[in-house]
């Protein structure tokens, strides 16, 4: 088969395009940044795309909640061609700002076939602020989630960056119930010894509920998650990378060359396509 | 929030659903919430002042109603606060608003207490709308003396240099002039005329105070120095010697910033500003608007720049202030301000910001100092031109992008040229709007790429006047139809079109067979542009509106004639001034006094400040602004990765080291210069690639007998920093890339009693460097990486606490000042460079403020290893104190690791340098250190020493 083809969404303030298409070439596949006006006005067509990513950034500035404005405008515009999309057995990727959009779309949880209706929420931080960290995550490895396949057999706890002021998910008793019993709940905020965060602050940094980074619809093949995969798609993104060095330098080791665990995570959903 | 529309019930429930309210979080209603309640406190802004939620709630109600709303439409976003307290009143509620809540320049607000509360009306309807009602008009302005026009000019709040007036009148009643200005309809200068020349003469503009003629006197020797033009002799003179040995520097002096080669594809571009004043009074709008301002700059240079980084310096009073004086707003509320502005401008523009500091100083209660600075990158060429050049032609079409154009930011310049009093405007406070700059950002770059950008630059200061003036140069002339540019509300006057300092704009030349391209291109980021103008080759400055000439200038006007400005410097030494070595006998308890210097606030962990700036969005992070074990500690310098393809890097790093200038300006510029350097070659940049950007913010200079006794010592002082810039840049080899100076950081603040007291800031110098990295992967952070590896000090310790934080702490200011040995430095930097380069070093770490034993602490904590130091090994000069070892702050110093398999190639390497192993890195919990006589003075946890570090601000979040 040609190269998977991923289109990643740019314009109205989002700002993670050029790294999060960097980060799916280096997973092999062929990625566009396209503009979202220009899959409104048709010039670029859903239809030549596998992986369709909605990035971080500050979509219409957050102002009225964050992805709220951005949901809107594709409801307004996109609504059907995204679900036909789905229902073709592509991938959509929802990171930081494209998570809550997707939420706001209704395209997350998607409980019984729902696409359509708000039943969660990403709100403000319990700590008050926007924060930028990096966290460890606990990967629920009956999940149906594509794009983290395999992330319990990595050496090391996943880490990637968080960068967001409203990243605290929040849902129903009932709803989280499903989320849990259907393994939605693919990725949590984690200690670093691999334990749930239980909530501790700063390790769960924002006080989601049940420590959730990232859920996933009961296809597994929409996926959002708070964390920035993206922005660890080199060894030296990592914090612990001069550490991590030095200990390999005195054991006569090089520093781990192959694919990050962000990169991974991209390369998944590509292999997926495949 | 306030809908001033004309929409349906059924179009308000879709919006009110589908847009403002979450139906898992959130509830709405259209009348007001019933909510328990003592009091309520509404805030809203003022009418005109940026209401970004407002805005783009329009955009969302249009797109998703599908219509558009009326010019007289609008949406208007306020907060209703409710507060339980039955005790407290309205006097209470009143400080609450106005000291919390709410800034009363930009924000109004209304108390209710339950009683006055109608269910029903709640707050009633507000709607901040701007009414001008007013039409147009252009007034002309009687040259006829030079106290007429003096007049006029404290009138209208121009700022007018006495010394500049007599060559306006002279050029306006030139018979030529006038024959030709008759022609088009034109006597007396009219106000845009006289408003364009008083902006592009503002000492922010045109940096008078730079370019003056200086009378030097040096009360110690007795010698005199005229220093004409410090900008040319010290700045430009230095950097275009250096431009012509380093062919990595592409682009210096002219453009909105300066260019350095990156690699053979790219190149990086840098420059730092300053946003004082406005962030003085509104400190959130101001910081917002500086640092999104700033990021105009790379995008206005050469044809279009990525921005890539930025990075911010703050300068506060003390932040626990409980004296007498009262300033507009407290430190602690000033600094939180400027806090949330750049968080806010640099997040939303997704934008990393890498590196920053923050300084507390009494000196800054008068105006607080806020530094911005923008790193972009271009591609070398763009079809086959090069995207470092850009020129405009005649026909070019003059093109405004971005925001609209409304009353705020008028004399923003000319205001911050002033010290601030009661009387400053309050009109030029802005607030910053980064997601329309953003969409900007994207489109120009997208048009940059096309090949459709002639010429590129922005609206900053000046607004129009600036950038169109600034532009028209290269075609000598342009035709303006005011009428053109697009408004926020009617009924501005033209000359209020013209310097409007409206935010996120960009002018930009295009060719005129390229328009449809251009706008299709704009209308697809949804950015609005407009074609305001023509570029020609007429040698005027023309402007009209309606077909009128209201405009009719010289495009040499502003270069010819002008009288330098003059000013008087005297030095007096330290000495002279009666400053001494305190006597001071040693401490025995060094534990408690270095967890003290620690807990200082400008030294103690600000690590709430890096953990709300996004530092790693692009995904270009290498070294952090934090990092270390528990990825807490600062970094000496942040790295990225710019081109994601490419292991080459860029390393950042600025420094401010103020309180020596109590001493001597000369020794803060040579300390802060040095600081920077180090910051760089400790990560593992090489001083052959180095560039820096110089931020001056100094005091007024200008002598009066009165209101500036001490002005010719601030000139003095201002004249030797100059001076140690250019030396110290000649020697390390570094060009200026970029550079801006910010005078007038002075402040009238009324005190207990009603008088009131001038408060000027310390000197104040902030540099900034960067550097090419060549290979990122070899890049050496600060933290202790394992026990067993022996911890060295390179360069030499002295006896130098003069303006120490060991001193400071103590109340003393001393007068051993530090001081740099450039020559002999940057020995020991190639050194330090090939060690890093050949991966011997496990880490490096400069020592700065507070000197070895405070930086000591920082490589223990950043490692979460103990260490044993021995102080008698050091390599000292004239030093046999314990608390000379440990708090002196001598520059060119480091503490490096290095595993012990390395030692000897280590040693080898700097064998001719002054250079010593203290210590080692232990297993042990604890930092111990023996004195210079053998006995340990000190022994505390790593973990107490963090523990009081993060005390001052740990619990900040």
């Amino acid at each position: 088969m040609s190269r998977v083809n991923v289109l990643v969404l740019a314009g109205y303030g989002l700002n993670c395009d050029y790294e999060t298409a960097y980060a799916f070439e280096l997973a092999g596949a062929k990625s566009t940044r396209v503009h979202i006006n220009a899959l409104i006005d048709g010039s670029v067509q859903l239809d030549d795309f596998q992986i369709l990513v909605f990035g971080g950034g500050f979509s219409w500035g957050d102002d009225h909640g964050a992805g709220v404005v951005q949901a809107v405008r594709f409801k307004t515009y996109l609504g059907d061609t995204i679900l036909e999309f789905i229902d073709k057995g592509n991938l959509v990727l929802g990171i930081c700002n494209g998570f809550q959009t997707l939420v706001n779309l209704g395209l997350l949880p998607g409980i019984d076939q729902d696409y359509k209706s708000r039943t969660i929420a990403l709100t403000f931080n319990d700590c008050g602020n926007f924060q930028d960290r990096w966290v460890s995550l606990k990967t629920n490895t009956n999940s149906p989630c594509v794009f983290t396949k395999g992330f319990d057999q990595l050496e090391s706890s996943v880490e990637f960056p968080v960068r967001h002021g409203e990243g605290k998910f929040y849902a129903e008793q009932g709803v989280l119930k499903r989320l849990q019993n259907d393994n939605q709940i693919a990725l949590q905020y984690a200690l670093p010894d691999g334990g749930l965060a239980q909530g501790q602050f700063p390790y769960n940094p924002n006080g989601s509920m049940e420590d959730i980074a990232g859920i996933c619809d009961p296809t597994g093949r929409v996926f959002g998650l708070m964390p920035h995969p993206e922005a660890y798609n080199h060894p030296t993104n990592h914090p612990d990378w001069t550490r991590v060095r030095e200990q390999m330098k005195r054991q006569e080791k090089l520093l781990d060359s192959g694919p990050t665990a962000g990169v991974r995570l991209f390369k998944n959903g590509v292999d997926f396509v495949k | 929030m306030t809908i001033d529309a004309a929409l349906t019930d059924e179009q308000l429930e879709t919006i009110q659903k589908e847009i403002f309210t979450n139906p898992v979080t959130q509830t709405s209603s259209f009348e007001p919430l019933d909510i328990v309640f003592d009091w309520t406190i509404w805030v809203g802004y003022r009418p005109g002042v940026r209401d970004n939620p407002g805005s783009t709630a329009v955009e969302a109600i249009e797109d998703i109603l599908g219509l558009k709303l009326g010019s007289n439409e609008g949406v208007y976003t306020s907060r209703r606060y409710c507060v339980e307290g039955s005790s407290l009143t309205t006097e209470h509620l009143n400080r609450v608003a106005g000291e919390l809540l709410a800034n009363d320049i930009i924000q109004q607000w209304k108390i209710f207490s339950k009683k006055d509360w109608n269910p029903s009306s709640g707050t009633g309807i507000i709607i901040p709308k701007v009414i001008l009602d007013h039409t147009p008009t252009v007034t002309t302005i009687p040259v006829d003396s030079d106290g007429s026009l003096q007049a006029i000019s404290d009138e209208r709040n121009l700022a007018l240099n006495p010394n500049d007036i007599p060559v306006i009148r002279k050029y306006f009643l030139d018979k030529k002039v006038k024959k030709e200005r008759h022609r088009v309809g034109l006597s007396d200068p009219t106000d845009i005329e006289i408003e364009y020349i008083s902006q592009a003469r503002s000492d922010h503009c045109n940096h008078n105070t730079f370019r003056g003629r200086f009378h030097y006197f040096d009360l110690e020797t007795g010698k005199k120095e005229v220093v004409d033009n410090l900008f040319k002799t010290c700045i430009e003179a230095p950097t275009l010697e250096l431009k012509e040995k380093k062919p990595w520097v592409i682009s210096v002096l002219w453009d909105n910033a300066g260019a350095g080669l990156f690699d053979e594809n790219h190149y990086y571009v840098i420059t730092g500003e300053t946003h004082n004043s406005p962030s003085n009074m509104e400190a959130y709008g101001g910081a917002i608007t500086g640092i999104v301002g700033v990021y105009r700059d790379p995008l206005g240079t050469g044809k279009g720049s990525k921005l890539l980084m930025g990075g911010y310096g703050f300068c506060v009073g003390e932040r626990d202030y409980q004296g007498d004086l009262k300033p507009h707003l407290h430190p602690r509320r000033l600094l939180d301000g400027v806090i949330e502005g750049v968080r806010d401008g640099g997040n939303k523009s997704g934008i990393p910001t890498t590196f920053g500091q923050v300084i507390f100083d009494h000196g800054y209660m008068g105006k607080c100092l806020v530094f911005v600075t923008a790193v972009g990158i271009m591609p070398a060429q763009i079809n086959g031109q090069p995207a470092d050049q850009k020129k405009t032609s005649p026909n070019d079409l003059v093109i405004m992008c971005g925001g609209r154009v409304g009353k705020d930011g008028i004399h923003g310049v000319t205001a911050s040229s002033e010290t601030f009093s009661e009387h400053t405007p309050a009109g030029h406070v802005q607030i910053g709007d980064p997601y329309t700059q953003k969409k900007m950002h994207d489109f120009l770059l997208e048009a940059r790429d096309q090949g459709l950008i002639r010429f590129v630059t922005d609206n900053g200061g000046g607004g129009l006047s600036s950038s169109v003036g600034e532009s028209a140069r290269f075609s000598n002339g342009c035709e303006i139809y005011l009428e053109k540019v697009p408004l926020k509300y009617e009924g501005l006057d033209q000359w209020e079109i013209w310097v409007s300092e409206s935010q996120e704009r960009m002018t930009v030349a295009i060719d005129p067979e390229d328009l449809e391209t251009f706008l299709k291109l704009s209308e697809k980021h949804a950015v609005e542009s407009t074609v305001i103008g023509t570029y020609t080759d007429s040698g005027k400055l023309h402007i009209t509106y309606d077909g009128n000439t209201c405009a009719y200038v010289n495009m040499d006007l502003l270069t010819a004639g002008f009288p330098q400005w003059e000013f008087e410097a005297q030095w007096k030494s330290p000495a002279r001034r009666g400053l001494f070595e305190p006597v001071l006998k040693e401490p025995s308890d060094y534990g408690n006094i270095l967890k003290d210097i620690l807990a200082r606030p400008n030294i103690c962990s600000k690590e709430w400040i890096c953990r709300q700036y996004d530092h790693e969005v692009q995904g270009t992070s290498v070294v952090k602004p934090l990092m270390g074990r528990d990825r807490d500690v600062n970094s000496d310098a942040s790295v990225i990765r710019p081109v994601l393809d490419s292991e080459k890097g860029l390393a950042f790093a600025q420094a401010l080291l103020p309180l020596y200038s109590t001493i001597d300006a000369f020794h803060m510029t040579t300390c802060t210069i040095d600081e920077a350097v180090r910051r760089l070659i400790a990560v593992g940049a090489d001083l052959e690639n180095i560039g820096g950007v110089d931020n001056f913010c100094w005091p007024n200079i200008q002598f009066h007998p009165k209101n500036n006794p001490d002005g010719k010592f601030k000139a003095a002082q201002l004249v030797r920093s100059c001076k140690a810039l250019q030396e110290m840049c000649l020697t390390y080899g570094i060009p200026l890339l970029s550079g801006k100076d910010s005078m007038y950081v002075d402040g009238h603040l009324p005190g207990r009693y009603g008088e009131s007291h001038k408060i000027s800031a310390l000197e104040t110098l902030q540099f900034s460097t960067i550097s090419v990295i060549n290979n990122i992967n070899k890049c050496v952070t600060m933290d202790s990486k394992s026990p067993g590896d022996l911890l060295y000090v390179l360069g030499t310790t002295r006896n130098e606490l003069g303006g120490s934080e060991y001193y400071e702490h103590f109340g003393y200011t001393g007068l051993n000042v530090p001081e740099v040995a450039a020559e002999q430095f940057k020995k020991l930097y190639s050194v330090l460079t090939q060690a890093i380069e050949e991966e011997i070093i496990a880490s490096a770490h400069g020592i700065y403020r507070g000197g070895l034993g405070v930086h000591l602490a920082m490589v223990a904590m950043g490692g979460g290893f103990g260490m044993e130091i021995d102080l008698n090994d050091l390599s000292v000069e004239d030093v046999d104190r314990n608390d000379v070892a440990l708090f002196s702050e001598s520059a060119g110093r480091f503490i490096i690791t290095v595993a012990p398999e390395n030692k000897s190639s280590f040693e080898k390497m700097f064998a001719s340098l002054p250079f010593a192993c203290i210590g080692n890195i232990t297993d042990s919990p604890d930092v111990n250190v023996k004195g210079v006589d053998g006995i340990k003075i000190l022994s505390v946890p790593v973990s107490d020493l963090k523990a009081a570090w993060q005390k001052p601000f740990g619990d900040l979040i």
